[in-house]
């Protein structure tokens, strides 16, 4: 009888060992793929990505703010499609405002983002409807107002918004919103909270969480962040058209997968998924730019990555949890 | 001598590595009710889950009146005339109480490609009428109906057809004294009809109460098949266990002064729909029972304590004068719950071991500038989870892999780690295995020594009876008697109140 428990034990102990294997694999791969997607296309291109490593950066800034986020919204288990809308609205304000003052524009960037939030995470609280129809619909919404604002003719920013289109402030800038976002996810109940939300709302309830404040927070802040990328994105383009934003939430949930967040949130996400992912995405997209490929066969290459990492990082257990 | 019905000859599944059913060879008759025991992880429901085609078998042979059956799902299984009744909810939402005892067999209503939904309405109403069921109605939506109800409408489901072999697995734990009734009612009909039941329940009296033959596994493996009126309790739980089981079940003393200090008071408490207007009060160092039918409202009363009631109206009040009205109040002042529905409203299923023990504790192991240190959450998750001696690699495994009895020690160490004061316990033996049962009832013995209070609420009647100080009877939502701990009560006193 002994031998027989000893037997089981072990197997256990294999079976957890394999599981911790496929972390790892989980873990590494999107790293093994940046590296490697990196040195295939400054192959291909003959070096071209290293000279143009400005030009990449540049481009990584807006994404990996407003993706963090949207790394938070969906740790809890949520989604948001209406990402590419706040970023819209917000740099109209920015650059409205960026008449009068900076600073205000700043804020009213992020401002305008948390109300688009609170807008979101109301209607997905207090109402109860699932928060990907919420914010598809706050999608459109929101781009109609754009486009009545951004039609006729872009809204321009003052001239001031170009003195801040500089690499030293920029990447200063995301590297510090990048380091609160970690400390506050890592280091405090915070980031414990969310994943206990994505993993088990009703239990992590239970448990003593005030799940519908945190819930509606956290559509909250995500705005907030995307009204702040906002000012980065005035900065780089001085205007906001009818398109600004567009698709940006399309980029910063491609960016999540590929970085290996699973997509139904939980105890599985990792903060590195968004600085991994937000990378991983921009070089690909500028390869296959560089490469002179067209913007048909670059969105169906992007389609493919996107099928296969998802396929690889879902975490089938949990599936049936995403609100 | 009775006829062989079920030959199982060899039986092995594995899932992964872990090796879940080893070789397995028994036989089971016409016409009795066999009993399947063994603790958690035993391979009883691997067992049965192969019969009835949930799982595919790795190797062996399933022999069903002389012949081999291979059922690759549930609707093959029933016509090869096996049929189950699950623990959890069996019938599907969103679906009328007919379509779910029709499911899978649809084609007996379908005319030229067409479905006759009055025809399988009809024939579901002359069912439950013949059941005895008429107060569910064929055509209504499940969902219409509470758990007990929904578990009569699969009675009817596994058993119209008259199969050869009914499954019953573990469904008495979540049924009432009166829903238990009907089940056991139903069950000699199959058996006086010449069919088997294969009977699985963690509840030894029920066990040797119930069934004619009881087979007993442990940790995949087969130890014996017996007659039930050849053997007690003590002898069931040796052969399960693999050792004696010694010490005392229950505590033993009687006759202790209840403390007179008042930690938690219970004013007018309704919740619309579900109780009425209760009062009590919960004193020092008590342990205080809660016992009625499943629909008593009892398992509210928990609820209500906890701040997890919607629309409660009254007051709870601690000893202080804080008033506690939602649930992060009632983790402020030391008050745990764990609840009926373990795994939805207790454990965070997809989380680590060591994330469910710290989560209500964050606040505490948290530096002044509120930061956390992965080596303290992991000290405290260990400290917790070895003092509850949780069967685990470590902290870092998830709960999902766990077995019911380990998940509940989790749960317990939470709250053990949180060192509340008034501890609420729904259900805290549902679908354990006596082993854990022992733990847990030596756990609230210590507690209560300790100068903690316990609410108990229980549907088994015996631990409240063995481990409570008072016990208050729910009916329809009121508190209808109160029974002090005394060695004369018994079972039928309780329910004389309950019914």
């Amino acid at each position: 009888m002994a031998e027989n428990t000893a037997v089981k034990n072990e197997s256990k102990e294999a079976q957890l060992a394999k599981a911790s294997r496929m972390n790892m694999i989980r873990s590494i791969l999107p790293v093994v793929g940046l590296v490697g997607i990196f040195l295939l296309f400054n192959i291909l291109t003959g070096g071209g990505m290293v000279k143009s490593k400005n030009l990449l950066l540049s481009q990584v800034y807006v994404t990996v703010i407003s993706a963090m986020g949207v790394f938070f919204i969906m740790t809890m288990g949520g989604l948001d499609f209406s990402q590419g809308s706040i970023m819209g609205m917000a740099s109209i304000a920015v650059c409205m405002l960026s008449k009068y003052n900076i600073v205000l524009a700043i804020l009213g960037g992020i401002l305008t983002g948390a109300v688009i939030g609170a807008f979101n995470g109301f209607f997905y609280v207090n109402r109860k409807i699932k928060s990907f129809i919420v914010t598809i619909c706050s999608m459109f919404l929101f781009r109609g107002v754009i486009k009545y604002l951004a039609s006729d003719a872009p809204v321009a920013a003052s001239m001031k918004v170009y003195d801040f289109d500089n690499m030293p402030f920029k990447l200063t800038l995301t590297l510090i919103v990048l380091v609160i976002g970690f400390v506050i996810f890592r280091f405090t109940k915070f980031g414990m909270y969310l994943k206990a939300i994505g993993a088990g709302e009703k239990a992590a309830m239970f448990a003593g969480i005030r799940t519908d404040r945190m819930k509606f927070l956290i559509y909250v802040l995500s705005g907030a962040i995307t009204g702040l990328a906002a000012f980065l994105n005035v900065a780089k383009n001085g205007s906001a058209t009818a398109n600004a934003g567009n698709q940006l939430e399309t980029q910063i949930l491609i960016a999540l997968v590929l970085g290996g967040m699973p997509i139904s949130g939980g105890a599985k996400v990792r903060f590195s998924n968004i600085i991994v992912g937000s990378m991983l995405y921009v070089v690909l997209q500028n390869g296959l730019q560089m490469m002179g490929m067209s913007v048909q066969i670059q969105q169906l290459i992007q389609g493919v990555v996107f099928l296969v990492f998802v396929a690889i990082f879902a975490d089938r257990q949990s599936l049936k949890v995403i609100k | 001598m009775s006829e062989v019905r079920l030959q199982v000859q060899n039986l092995c599944k594995t899932f992964g590595i872990t090796k879940a059913v080893q070789n397995v060879s028994f036989n089971i008759n016409k016409g009795e009710v066999h009993a399947l025991i063994g603790e958690n992880g035993s391979g009883k429901s691997t067992l049965t889950n192969m019969l009835t085609g949930i799982y595919s078998i790795d190797s062996g042979t399933f022999i069903l009146d002389g012949k081999e059956i291979h059922p690759r799902n549930q609707v093959e299984a029933n016509k090869e005339g096996v049929s189950i009744i699950v623990q959890e909810l069996g019938t599907l939402d969103g679906l009328t109480v007919a379509e779910n005892i029709f499911l899978g067999h649809e084609d007996m209503f379908v005319k030229f490609g067409i479905k006759n939904t009055n025809a399988m309405n009809r024939r579901a109403t002359e069912l439950l009428h013949q059941y005895g069921f008429d107060k569910i109605k064929a055509s209504d939506p499940i969902e219409n109906y509470n758990f007990e109800d929904r578990k009569l409408v699969e009675i009817v489901k596994a058993t119209y057809f008259n199969p050869k072999i009914v499954v019953i697995d573990e469904t008495t734990t979540a049924l009432s004294q009166e829903g238990r009734e009907e089940l056991y009612k139903h069950m000699n009909r199959i058996r006086a009809e010449g069919n088997t039941v294969i009977f699985i329940s963690h509840d030894l009296p029920e066990i040797l109460d119930k069934s004619d033959t009881i087979t007993i596994l442990r940790d995949g493996v087969y130890i014996d098949t017996i007659k039930s009126a050849d053997v007690d309790e003590d002898g069931l739980k040796k052969l399960m266990v693999g050792r004696e089981v010694s010490g005392a079940y229950y505590r033993a003393d009687y006759g202790e002064k209840i403390s007179d200090e008042v930690v938690l008071s219970v004013k007018n408490v309704t919740v619309p729909g579900l109780i009425k207007n209760v009062n009590f009060d919960l004193h020092k160092g008590e342990i205080l029972g809660f016992g009625g039918l499943s629909e008593s409202g009892m398992h509210e009363i928990g609820k209500a304590i906890f701040g997890a009631s919607y629309d409660r109206e009254g007051s709870v009040t601690l000893a202080d004068g804080t008033q506690i009205n939602d649930i992060p109040t009632a983790i402020k002042h030391s008050i745990a719950y764990t609840s009926k529905d373990r795994d939805n409203e207790s454990i965070v299923m997809n989380q680590s071991i060591g994330d469910n023990i710290v989560l209500p504790s964050l606040d505490d192991l948290a530096n002044s500038a509120h930061l956390l240190s992965d080596k303290k959450l992991k000290e405290f998750a260990n400290k917790f989870a070895v003092e509850m001696s949780v069967k685990m690699v470590n902290t870092d495994q998830f709960v999902s892999d766990l077995s019911g009895g380990n998940k509940q020690k989790v749960v317990l160490a939470r709250w053990i780690g949180k060192d509340s004061d008034i501890v609420v316990l729904d259900s805290p033996t549902r679908g354990i295995d006596i082993k854990v049962k022992q733990d847990i009832y030596q756990l609230m013995d210590q507690m209560r020594k300790n100068g903690k209070s316990i609410i108990m609420i229980s549907e088994e009647l015996m631990e409240l009876i063995g481990m409570c100080d008072r016990i208050l009877i729910m009916k329809d939502g009121e508190l209808n008697g109160e029974l002090d701990r005394s060695p004369e009560l018994n079972e039928n006193l309780l329910i004389s109140k309950m019914v």
